[in-house]
């Protein structure tokens, strides 16, 4: 919609609301102010302390988190089970998204580094919402999709670089050795 | 060293003194507070046991409900469909109180002479049936079971007719409380339960979140289910009695129906008043045989066990027999003909939680053990 119309038609959203925090994040992009205002009630505000662990990893996952302020850290277990850090993730960034619509087990650990706000939304809010307003879950879905498939085509690209990369070691790499 | 103990050596004799008193009054502060606390949950107890049962309908109702107000609000606001269901609702209430109220006073007087009378014809056949076994049995002489039974239908009769203005006062009360109440669980019941979930700490809240959403979900498609299925019951009972001559068709229809609620047992309750009607009215003839069939063949065994159990209740929710009679025996300890009714559906949702818990546990492989197990000390 034309931003003008939208202006005289629409509350605007409040600078420190929930819902213009959402307005702002990829998968929420194709919501209209009323739809994030609905949002903004199915969504969970959380307050976590520093060093408090938001899930991890194995552990049920059914939903994702975004993070309104603070800040959190992924970490990932190496075979002998030592933690490395995978990534930092800042305010605006989410993570979990996967398992907000295939309940999976958390592929890795998350942890806030110091006193953090996020915002979970989880599948059970999103079912329900599917129920009473298909077409606002549908815009949600599709904001998830596209978030999804850009990380999948990333990742594949990344795939198919580090087994180029690995034909290489393999045949100037035996030299060496 | 004279003090006994290791705590306490080097200690003063005051400091002991102190110590002595302070515990003391710790204890005498305990007992005290224990005593006002026993109180206060009497209290609280008293108080909860006049919203038990509107609390209870209320959230039967709202179940039932739900799905139609979700329905319609794809349309309407929350608010707003939640009053076009009450004005349906009430539409369909007051037709059907149009309907009954003149059955119910006709009932009513009848009852009062005819109840005696299937009362004498019990005993009659009681009578009949003692003299019967007298004669085979002679041992049995000294037991008088016709006035046994004379005595027990008696007292039935007087329970109903000081019972009934009590209950219809009580049934005034929950025609105020009951769609009050049903209204703001509709209305808000989310939001209760949003608010419930979130006091759970961050590191259970998602999974406390989803498992609420899983056993409401279970718990509704169970609830809605028994009543359709007890509504469809009470309506081929009531179908099938009034092809007869039998009185009081609606009523044993929709006595049928509330006592199928109770498995096992309350089929079998269902059926007596009206197998006693049919055999003190039509006798033992064609037609109380087809009331006989009509509960058995084909209300309980051909609708309710092949076609509505199937389609509307899960096996899961199914109870062992011997449970089904604790939940009846408790209920009705606790709160009489309703606390039997309704004793076995409130075992029966426990048991769905505790399932869906166990299946949420089964699907991320969480057992503790298995977690520890891959991961080193």
């Amino acid at each position: 919609m034309d931003p003008l119309w939208s202006n005289i038609f629409r509350r605007k959203l409040e600078e420190d609301s929930l819902a213009y925090f959402l307005s702002h994040l990829v998968i929420f992009a194709e919501l209209s102010p009323n739809e994030l205002r609905l949002i903004e009630g199915l969504a969970h505000k959380r307050n976590y302390r520093a060093h408090e662990t938001v899930f991890e990893e194995g552990e049920p996952g059914t939903g994702m988190y975004m993070i309104r302020s603070g800040s959190v850290t992924i970490y990932a277990k190496d075979a002998q089970g030592q933690e490395y850090e995978l990534t930092r993730l800042a305010a605006g960034d989410f993570f979990g998204e996967t398992t907000l619509t295939a309940p999976a087990p958390r592929g890795a650990t998350a942890r806030t580094n110091e006193p953090t706000e996020l915002i979970g939304l989880f599948r059970a809010d999103l079912l329900s919402l599917v129920a009473t307003k298909p077409e606002v879950a549908s815009n949600i879905l599709l904001g998830l999709t596209r978030v999804v498939s850009e990380r999948l085509q990333a990742a594949s690209l990344e795939i198919r670089r580090l087994h180029h990369q690995l034909g290489q070691l393999n045949t100037t790499g035996k030299i060496e050795t | 060293m004279t003090l006994p103990g290791q705590i306490l050596r080097g200690w003063t004799r005051g400091q002991v003194a102190l110590a002595f008193l302070v515990l003391s009054a710790a204890i005498a502060c305990g007992l005290s507070i224990y005593s006002s606390a026993s109180s206060l949950i009497g209290l609280g107890r008293a108080a909860f046991s006049v919203l038990f049962l509107p609390l209870l309908l209320s959230l039967v109702l709202t179940f039932l409900l739900d799905p139609l107000v979700s329905k319609l609000e794809k349309l309407f606001s929350r608010s707003g469909s939640i009053f076009l269901v009450y004005l349906l609702t009430l539409g369909l209430l007051i037709q059907s109180i149009l309907w009954l109220t003149p059955h119910w006073q006709e009932f009513w007087q009848n009852l009062g002479t005819d109840f005696p009378r299937y009362i004498a014809r019990l005993t009659e056949f009681t009578k009949d049936l003692m003299a019967a076994l007298h004669s085979r049995f002679p041992l049995i002489e000294g037991y008088d079971l016709p006035l046994k039974v004379r005595l027990w239908g008696e007292q039935l009769m007087a329970t109903i007719l000081a019972e009934t203005p009590k209950s219809a006062m009580k049934v005034g009360g929950l025609l105020i409380l009951v769609p009050l109440f049903t209204f703001f669980f509709l209305r808000d019941g989310r939001r209760i339960l949003r608010a419930c979930v979130s006091l759970a700490p961050n590191r259970q809240f998602e999974m406390v979140h989803d498992l609420s959403y899983l056993v409401s979900r279970q718990l509704s498609q169970f609830i809605r289910g028994r009543i359709l299925e007890a509504i469809i019951v009470g309506l081929v009972v009531a179908a099938g009695l009034s092809l007869t001559d039998i009185r009081y068709a609606p009523m044993l229809g929709i006595f049928a129906g509330v006592t199928n609620l109770i498995p096992y047992i309350g089929p079998i309750i269902g059926m007596v008043p009206g197998i006693l009607i049919a055999f003190a009215d039509l006798g033992v003839g064609g037609q109380f045989w087809w009331i006989v069939i009509l509960y058995i063949l084909i209300a309980q065994v051909l609708v309710d066990n092949f076609i509505l159990i199937p389609i509307l209740i899960s096996r899961v929710a199914n109870l062992h027999p011997l449970l089904v009679f604790f939940a009846i025996i408790i209920g009705g300890k606790l709160y009489g003909v309703i606390g039997m009714i309704i004793g076995v559906p409130i075992v029966s949702t426990i048991k769905i939680a505790i399932l869906e818990i166990r299946t949420y546990r089964r699907t991320f492989s969480l057992p503790e053990s298995a977690m520890e197990g891959d991961r080193p000390a």
